[in-house]
């Protein structure tokens, strides 16, 4: 775990006490070729149809006849579009989920690095829910989920059967139990995350919190939430992206959207719209509104990373 | 903790031992916080019990009761997820596809990696941000382009589809981690290959890549767990039978009139086993790609 991040300042600080300029002599050339392949991946398979998405946003097209310019008529529209507009808000809820995940994970994360005991059992099984496929996630708690399926069982079992419910079908319970599994998918990602941000903290602070007198909360509140400034908005960051970016999975295989749009998501929309409605033009128009506000998310990110920087 | 108040004219010891106590005796919600952790960690693990406990049963059993131990212990439901339901086939074909994209992106991340932390060149700094910016786009918002770009290559339902689709998402992730290995590496090594006189390829082939096999091993986890859960892609890219990746391939198992929920599960579990292998084995090369990412 520490072996790559030690090395990456000892090396920098051995680079610059280096001979720069030896190393120059040699094989200027090859330094192109032995980029090309990554450099032309990138070209072709994510500029080429970030290119292609774009112009199309501003295209009436279906596939078949050739793509015809209508200018911003597709974002027009999109701004009056009901159902993309339920989308966005959908994913607006989603990511009212993360101030959850991102403090909820920093106690997990704060307890495993306190050495807890059984922090390395915790720590290994935590992030599990990360390993299985999101698709095998969605199709499982869809099962459990079922009306006569193993929660509602498990209800009833203890005497709660007044608490049963088609929790996937109903409108009240479905984006919520979305919100839940990929709260619960993701946090063992966070907490990771944190406990490597962790390594860098300096025990005595915390030490000296504590002949203070300070206790659990107030060490993690007062003395490591402030060093761990950076990460927890990384953190933030991430799980706001993957609410507004990575649900498809989910919604394909808890609810496809519905019950109505009750879980429908800006991305389900563009898989929809685009492949199952043929409008494509106005899918990719969707596509290029989706990854500007993944950038504008980024981009707020890097203006507050930057912020602290002397 | 009495004994540190009773006395009442040395204060000295006894309250400064009590001081030093770890958080872990004073605190009284200490209990409650290892509860909870076991909870969550029992909901991790419970996916895993749940499908096992699921698939050995019986559609019968099954309607019976899905929790608590199986009443019946029948392998049928892996029998018939791994041939009728073609899982076997699914897997065979993540299998492939996940090679593919492992081997090429290490190719890829490692010849990139090279060349922008041991040569050299004019630009290598502009080019190594132009591939590191493409991490900014989020992948679903290329959907529609992506398909007709395949369709148009003629790679629809064929692996390099989806290889070289995974590949490109993951570089700019990829170099990244690879560049910051390689620049860490102590620079009499690449002095000694120089006096030896190794060429650029040679140093390459007999120094770099050696001396990068941790990032190499940590790239490769990575990119397996990536390559084998990937979803979208290969359900846009993948659509005969025949190529279908197993996270496609078991929707099938959901999507039948009736559905044999054993056979689900057991279909569910087949497609997890790999990964959940790779990870319990490889862990830490694992976590060492999360931190790397993390700690930039």
């Amino acid at each position: 775990m520490t072996t790559l991040t030690a090395r990456l300042p000892k090396g920098r600080l051995a680079r610059s006490h280096g001979s720069p300029k030896r190393r120059r002599a040699r094989g200027s050339r090859w330094g192109y070729i032995y980029a090309a392949p990554a450099v032309a991946l990138v070209i072709a398979f994510i500029g080429v149809p970030l290119g292609s998405v774009i112009y199309h946003g501003f295209t009436s097209w279906n596939g078949f006849s050739p793509p015809r310019w209508v200018g911003l008529d597709n974002f027009k529209v999109m701004w009056e579009d009901p159902i993309f507009l339920r989308a966005i808000r959908n994913n607006v809820l989603f990511a009212l989920s993360v101030p959850i995940e991102v403090v909820g994970a920093l106690i997990l994360a704060h307890l495993i690095h306190e050495r807890i005991p059984g922090w390395r059992f915790f720590r290994s099984t935590f992030f599990l829910p990360a390993i299985y496929s999101t698709v095998v996630i969605g199709i499982l708690t869809s099962v459990v989920l079922l009306p006569q399926g193993p929660f509602n069982q498990f209800l009833g079992d203890v005497g709660l059967s007044g608490l049963q419910h088609n929790w996937l079908e109903s409108t009240g319970t479905a984006l919520g139990a979305i919100i839940l599994v990929v709260v619960w998918a993701n946090f063992g990602y966070s907490v990771l995350i944190y406990l490597a941000g962790m390594t860098s903290l300096d025990p005595q602070l915390a030490e000296a919190a504590r002949l203070d007198g300070a206790g659990f909360w107030k060490i993690l509140w007062k003395v490591h939430a402030p060093n761990l400034r950076r990460v927890i908005e990384l953190v933030f960051v991430i799980n706001t992206i993957t609410a507004f970016a990575y649900m498809l999975p989910y919604i394909y295989t808890m609810t496809h959207g519905g019950p109505g749009y009750s879980t429908f998501a800006t991305e389900y929309y563009i898989y929809e719209t685009g492949f199952s409605g043929g409008h494509l033009g106005y899918a990719s128009a969707i596509g290029v509104m989706l990854a500007l506000i993944v950038l504008v998310i980024g981009a707020v990110q890097i203006r507050v990373l930057t912020r602290g920087e002397k | 903790m009495e004994a540190a108040t009773a006395p009442t004219a040395r204060p000295g010891l006894w309250d400064r031992m009590v001081e030093r106590v770890p958080p872990i005796h004073r605190s009284p919600s200490r209990a409650a916080q290892i509860v909870g952790m076991l909870l969550l960690a029992i909901s991790a693990i419970f996916p895993l019990l749940f499908m096992l406990s699921g698939a050995l049963r019986t559609p019968a059993d099954w309607n019976h009761s899905q929790l608590g131990l199986p009443t019946t212990s029948s392998l049928e439901a892996f029998t018939s997820a791994w041939g009728s339901a073609n899982i076997g086939l699914y897997i065979r074909n993540s299998a492939i596809v996940t090679t593919g994209t492992v081997i090429l992106s290490l190719i890829v991340a490692a010849t990139a990696g090279y060349a922008f932390s041991q040569q050299d060149w004019r630009g290598k700094r502009a080019t190594y941000l132009f591939v590191l910016a493409w991490l900014a786009v989020p992948p679903v918002a290329l959907m529609v382009p992506v398909y007709y770009e395949m369709s148009s290559l003629g790679l629809i339902n064929t692996y390099w589809s989806v290889i070289l689709l995974y590949t490109a998402l993951n570089t700019p992730f990829n170099v990244y981690l690879m560049t910051s290995y390689l620049r860490g590496l102590p620079d009499e090594l690449m002095e000694a290959a120089r006096i030896d006189g190794a060429g650029i390829h040679a140093t390459f082939v007999q120094v770099i890549l050696p001396m990068a096999r941790p990032a190499l091993a940590t790239l490769a986890v990575f990119n397996v767990l990536y390559a084998w859960n990937e979803f979208v892609f290969a359900l846009l890219l993948l659509q005969t039978e025949s190529v279908k990746t197993a996270t496609v391939g078991v929707l099938q198992l959901q999507g039948r009139f009736s559905v044999n929920y054993p056979v689900l599960v057991a279909g569910l579990l087949l497609t997890s086993l790999p990964v959940i292998g790779v990870y319990l084995f490889f862990q830490r090369y694992l976590v060492r790609a999360i931190v790397a990412g993390a700690v930039k």
